[in-house]
């Protein structure tokens, strides 16, 4: 009896807390490169995501980097095998990249 | 809360039947009438096109004209009743 009581207390948790995303705009990188953007709908235990409203960054033919173009896609289900990051979009801001001006310099 | 939370694997379910547009890993995307999946997310497709992008970002489509089983590692995202021309139509700069 106490080993099942142990299993309860030590039940695995996400480390990801997505109930705080819940209906805010996020942002999803994933494996493979992709980058989206869309409301978050839903999630399940293995980080399967549903996106409202989801826009994908279209990226350049040759370098493979996300561009400030994007195509909507609306509603969509982002594999959770394939994502590698899920960040809420409200406070983030785009900078300038410092790595670039400090090789200018030299 | 205040919508229902939309499960992942239910979304994907109400797509049974319907057009359906897969983003793989990389650039190749496929486009198909969803007759089933399993817990993998392997899809069965049926008048599957493959679009897959050259070097020049060109896109060409590829009809495969039969029902396909799409292995589920290598998909990334899915997206129910739309198709790249649709999203092409309506694509921006933003």
């Amino acid at each position: 009896m106490s080993t099942s009581t142990e299993k309860t207390t030590h039940r695995k948790e996400s480390i990801l807390e997505l109930a705080k995303m819940m209906d805010t705009v996020v942002q999803v990188k994933c494996l493979g490169g992709r980058e989206l953007k869309g409301t978050l709908k839903g999630y399940d235990d293995l980080v399967n995501l549903v996106l409202e409203d989801c826009i994908e960054y279209i990226r350049d033919a040759e370098t493979q980097m996300p561009t400030d173009r994007s195509r909507k896609l609306g509603l969509a289900v982002i594999r959770g095998t394939q994502v590698s990051l899920v960040a809420p979009q409200e406070g983030a801001e785009e900078i300038a990249n410092p790595f670039v001006a400090a090789e200018d310099d030299e | 809360m205040s919508s229902k939370r939309l499960l992942p694997l239910e979304v994907i379910d109400q797509a049974i039947g319907s057009k359906i547009w897969i983003l793989l890993r990389g650039q190749k995307e496929v486009v198909g009438i969803l007759r089933g999946f399993d817990d993998y997310v392997n899809l069965v497709l049926e008048d599957a096109i493959e679009y897959s992008m050259d070097a020049h970002g060109v896109s060409t489509a590829t009809p495969l004209h039969t029902e396909i089983l799409l292995n589920g590692n290598q998909i990334t995202v899915l997206v129910p009743n739309e198709t790249p021309e649709g999203s092409a139509a309506a694509a921006a700069v933003h």
